[in-house]
C-alpha cells in the first residue's frame, strides 16, 4: 500500500547553481561559453567541452567522451539530470541534481546518447568540479614507438588519475601526444618535473604550454569506441583516411575529423563498413552525426516498440 | 535445490533483518549455462524468480515477499579474464568484491567501488544496486566501471550488453544502462566487464573532530571544493563514535564529537604537497584536534572502525533500519537535526554513519521489532525524512537500492509521465513481474 499519493504533475528541474555541491542546471541549448560564464563566477568549471560557440546537447549528440572523460568521465557521468521533452511535447524530470542515485531505472544514461527517438533534452543538470585557476598543454613529440611509451607511462601509474587528458593526435604523417594538466598553481612544478621525467625516460621531446586555454577540438565527424589497448592500432589503421585524429587514451574513444566535400557521408560509411565488425566483437560502437544510426536488431526492435507505446501512453493519458 | 524448511531459513531475510519472507525453495546453479535452462524453465512454472547473491543488500531486495524461487549464484565465482594494457577485467557474477580486489593487486590495478560488505557481497549484487561505497565521492559508484554485462532473460535468451570495450555493441540502443541498478526485476546476470584503473601510490588519511553539526558542515563543504579532490570524506556523529568506542573495534576517537574520516590519494609528490593544505582546511573550519597519517596500520584501523559499524549495529540492536537518502550537501545539516529530533522524540536511537562527500546520508535508526508501536514509529520518522530529503531536492536512494524497504515512497519522486517511463522498463523485459516482484516499486506484483 503506497504511503504516499501519486503525483499530480512532475517535479520538473528549474534553473540553479548550487556552489556547494557543484551542480548548474541551464538550458540544453546554453553554449559552452554560456556555461563557463556562469560556472567561473563561483570558481567551477565544466571540463568536457569540444566547442565553445556551439550548445552543449549538440556536443552530446556528437559523442559520448572528450578529452576529460579521462580525469572524470564520460558525458553521462557528469549531466546528472535532465527536463525532457516527449515526443509529444510533455516534458518529464529524468535523473536528479544529486551526484549519486540509485532510485528506479536508469533512463538518464539510455537515453543521453539514444538520438531523438524518444524525445530530447531542454535542460540539463550538469556536475562542475573546481576550478584550479591553471592550465598546462604539454606535447610529447618523437618516433611512433616513443610516443606508445609516454602513453604507456602516463597512464600506467597513480598519476593516470590526475591529468585532464591524455591524447594521441595524428594529422596525415605527424603525430604527437596530448597531456592537459589543471591544477593550482602552487602543484605547477610538480607536474612539470613528472613529464619531463616521463619525456627523458621515453626519448621524447617535450614542448610545454603553461596558462593555456583547454583544449577545444571541435566536433568529431565519426567517433569509434574500443578498448584502451586496441585504440593506437585503430587509430593507425585509419590515419590515411582522415584530416585528423584524437584518440582520447584511457577512454578507448577515437574522434575522427574527416575533409569536409558532398561525399563526406559516404567516406564515413566506408571507414564504418571498414571497422564495425571488430568493435562490435569487443561490445565498443561507433556514431557519426552525418550517418542515421545502426537499425536496431529484430530483438530490440520489440523493446524498442514496448518504450515507445509506454512514451506514447504519457503523452495521451 | 534446497527446499527444507532449516535449509530455506537463510534466505528469508538480506541485511534488512527484520523483515523475513521465506521462499519456497532455492536453487544453486552450477554455471551460467545451468542458470540460463533454468531461466528458461522458470517461466513455465510460473513462481517468483529472485536472484541472489550473499543476501548483503541493505533495502529488502533479494527475499521473496510473494514466495517463489531464490536463484543463489554462488557457484559463479570466477574471475575470466584480467586486461592490464586495457584497463578492464571479466568477472562472473558471484565473485566477492573484495577477492576481486586480491586478485587485481598484484597487476597494480582495483576496482574502486568499496561498499562496506566487501568481504562477502558480489559483483551481481553490486550491480544489481548499483553499490557504492567510502571512496565513490571521488571514484563514483558501480555504473561508472560496467563495460558490460551478459544477461539472461525469463525465457532464457542470452544476451550481452557492451563489453570489453564498454560500448552498446551490436545493439543500437544501450541496454545496458537499465539492467545497472535493476535490482533483478529484468534479467539474471551472469558475468560482467568491468572498467579497472591505477592503484594509487600513496594515501593519507585525516581525522578530525567537530564540536558541533554546523562547524562539521562548514568543512565537508569545504573539502568537496578543494583542488584535492579527496576520494573519501565520511562522517560519524558522537552517537556513532560512542558505539565504536564501545565495542572491540574501539581505536581511541574522541567520544562526544562529530567525527571526520577524510582520505586524499594519488602520485607520492602530488599527495604528500597536499596534506598540509588539507589539514588547514580541517582547522579552519574548527577542529582543534586533526590527525593524519599514511601509516598502514593506522589507517587501516579507522576504516575498519568505520566499515564494521553496520555489525556493530546488528550487535547493539534486535533490528535496525538504514536510509540511504543523498541530498544537496547545503541541507546536511538541518536534514541531520531532523533526524535527531524525530528519532528522539519517539524515543528511537539514530546513529548517523554516512558518506558526506556525496551528501549520502545512513541515518541507522536502532529499534525492537518484536515491541509493538517501535517499527511503526521507525517507518513514520523514515516517512518524515523522505518528504523533507525530495523537499530539498535529494533522492530516496543513493547505492543500497529501493528493494521493497523504500518502495512506498516512490510516487514522492516520480511524477506522471516518469513514473510511466519508469514503469515502461520491467513492462518491456519482465512484464508479467515474475522477477522479483513487489520490488522497486509496489505495484509490482506477480499474477500467476
Amino acid at each position: 500500500m503506497n504511503v504516499f499519493p501519486p503525483m499530480l504533475s512532475e517535479r520538473l528541474f528549474v534553473p540553479f547553481l548550487d556552489e556547494v555541491d557543484g551542480t548548474l542546471c541551464l538550458s540544453a541549448g546554453a553554449t559552452a561559453a554560456e556555461m563557463t560564464a556562469q560556472a567561473t563566477a563561483h570558481r567551477l568549471r565544466f571540463p568536457l567541452l569540444l566547442d565553445e560557440s556551439l550548445p552543449l546537447k549538440d556536443q552530446v549528440a556528437a559523442t559520448t567522451h572528450a578529452p576529460a572523460s579521462l580525469r572524470f568521465g564520460p558525458y553521462c557521468d557528469n549531466i546528472l539530470g535532465m527536463n525532457w521533452r516527449l515526443p509529444s511535447g510533455r516534458i518529464a524530470r529524468i535523473g536528479e541534481r544529486v551526484v549519486k542515485t540509485t532510485t528506479g531505472y536508469d533512463w538518464l544514461r539510455f537515453l543521453l546518447h539514444s538520438g531523438t527517438r524518444f524525445g530530447e533534452a531542454v535542460d540539463y543538470v550538469i556536475r562542475l568540479r573546481p576550478d584550479c585557476g591553471f592550465t598546462a598543454i604539454a606535447f610529447f613529440e618523437g618516433a611512433h614507438k616513443a610516443l606508445q611509451t609516454c602513453v604507456s607511462k602516463l597512464l600506467h601509474s597513480g598519476w593516470m588519475h590526475w591529468w585532464d587528458a591524455v591524447d594521441f593526435i595524428t594529422e596525415g604523417t605527424a603525430s604527437k601526444v596530448r597531456v592537459v594538466v589543471h591544477c593550482v598553481l602552487e602543484e605547477a612544478d610538480i607536474f612539470t618535473r613528472q613529464l619531463e621525467l616521463i619525456a627523458s625516460s621515453s626519448h621524447a621531446h617535450l614542448i610545454l604550454q603553461h596558462h593555456a586555454p583547454p583544449p577545444l577540438d571541435g566536433l568529431p565527424d565519426l567517433v569509434l569506441k574500443t578498448t584502451t589497448d586496441r585504440l593506437a592500432d585503430l587509430a593507425a589503421a585509419l590515419s590515411q583516411e582522415v584530416e585528423r585524429s584524437i584518440a582520447l587514451c584511457y577512454s578507448g574513444v577515437l574522434h575522427l575529423y574527416l575533409k569536409p566535400g558532398e561525399d563526406l557521408a559516404e567516406r564515413i560509411h566506408a571507414l564504418v563498413q571498414k571497422v564495425a565488425p571488430e568493435l562490435h566483437a569487443l561490445g565498443g560502437d561507433w556514431h557519426s552525426r552525418w550517418l542515421p544510426a545502426m537499425p536496431p536488431t529484430v530483438t530490440e526492435s520489440a523493446w524498442i516498440h514496448t518504450l515507445e507505446q509506454a512514451i506514447h501512453d504519457s503523452t495521451t493519458s | 535445490m534446497f527446499t527444507s524448511p532449516a535449509q530455506l531459513a537463510g534466505y528469508g531475510a538480506d541485511g534488512l533483518g527484520y523483515k523475513n519472507h521465506l521462499p519456497d525453495a532455492v536453487v544453486i546453479p552450477a554455471d551460467a549455462e545451468e542458470l540460463a535452462s533454468f531461466m528458461k524453465g522458470a517461466k513455465a512454472l510460473n513462481v517468483p524468480v529472485i536472484l541472489r547473491g550473499a543476501g548483503t543488500s541493505l533495502s529488502g531486495g533479494p527475499v521473496a515477499v510473494q514466495g517463489g524461487v531464490i536463484v543463489h549464484t554462488s557457484s559463479l565465482k570466477s574471475v575470466r579474464e584480467i586486461h592490464v594494457e586495457g584497463f578492464w577485467c571479466e568477472v562472473e557474477c558471484g565473485v566477492a568484491l573484495n577477492d576481486l580486489d586480491a586478485v587485481l593487486k598484484p597487476h597494480g590495478v582495483f576496482y574502486p567501488p568499496d561498499p562496506s560488505s566487501g568481504p562477502v557481497c558480489t559483483l551481481g549484487g553490486n550491480v544489481a544496486s548499483n553499490a557504492g561505497g567510502a571512496h565513490c565521492f571521488r571514484y563514483g559508484v558501480t555504473s561508472n566501471y560496467v563495460l558490460g554485462v551478459e544477461a539472461v532473460m525469463l525465457d532464457g535468451s542470452v544476451h550481452r550488453f557492451g563489453g570489453p570495450a564498454g560500448g552498446r555493441g551490436l545493439w543500437r540502443e544501450d541496454w545496458k544502462r537499465f539492467m545497472i541498478g535493476s535490482e533483478g526485476t529484468l534479467a539474471a546476470f551472469t558475468r560482467f566487464w568491468l572498467r579497472l584503473l591505477p592503484l594509487p601510490e600513496k594515501v593519507w588519511t585525516f581525522r578530525a573532530t567537530y564540536p558541533d553539526l554546523k562547524s562539521t558542515e562548514a568543512a565537508i563543504h569545504a573539502l568537496v571544493a578543494h583542488p584535492s579532490y579527496p576520494a573519501a570524506i565520511e562522517m560519524l556523529d558522537p552517537r556513532g563514535v560512542a558505539m565504536v568506542e564501545s565495542s572491540q573495534m574501539a581505536c581511541g576517537l574522541p567520544e562526544g564529537s562529530f567525527m571526520l574520516l577524510v582520505e586524499i590519494d594519488g602520485p607520492e609528490a602530488l599527495v604528500n604537497a597536499r596534506v598540509e593544505p588539507v589539514a588547514e582546511i580541517l582547522r579552519q573550519a574548527g577542529s582543534q584536534d586533526v590527525m593524519f597519517s599514511d601509516a598502514d596500520d593506522i589507517r587501516k584501523k579507522l576504516w575498519k572502525a568505520r566499515k564494521a559499524s553496520g555489525g556493530l549495529l546488528g550487535q547493539l540492536s534486535p533490528s535496525y533500519v538504514v536510509q540511504d537518502a543523498v541530498i544537496p550537501k547545503r541541507a546536511l545539516a538541518e536534514v541531520l537535526q531532523l533526524v535527531y529530533d524525530e528519532a528522539d522524540a519517539a524515543g528511537i536511537r539514530a546513529v548517523n554513519v554516512f558518506h558526506a562527500g556525496d551528501g549520502n546520508l545512513h541515518p541507522n535508526f536502532l529499534f525492537d521489532s518484536r515491541v509493538p508501536g517501535e517499527l511503526e514509529k521507525v517507518e513514520l520518522i523514515s516517512k518524515h525524512l523522505m518528504q523533507r530529503v525530495i523537499e530539498v531536492g535529494g533522492t530516496l536512494s543513493g547505492e543500497h537500492g529501493i528493494g521493497n524497504d523504500k518502495s512506498s515512497y516512490m510516487p514522492l519522486v516520480f511524477g506522471p509521465d516518469s513514473m510511466r517511463l519508469q514503469l515502461a522498463v520491467p513492462a518491456t523485459f519482465n512484464p508479467a513481474h515474475q522477477m522479483n516482484p513487489l520490488k522497486v516499486f509496489d505495484n509490482r506484483r506477480f499474477t500467476a
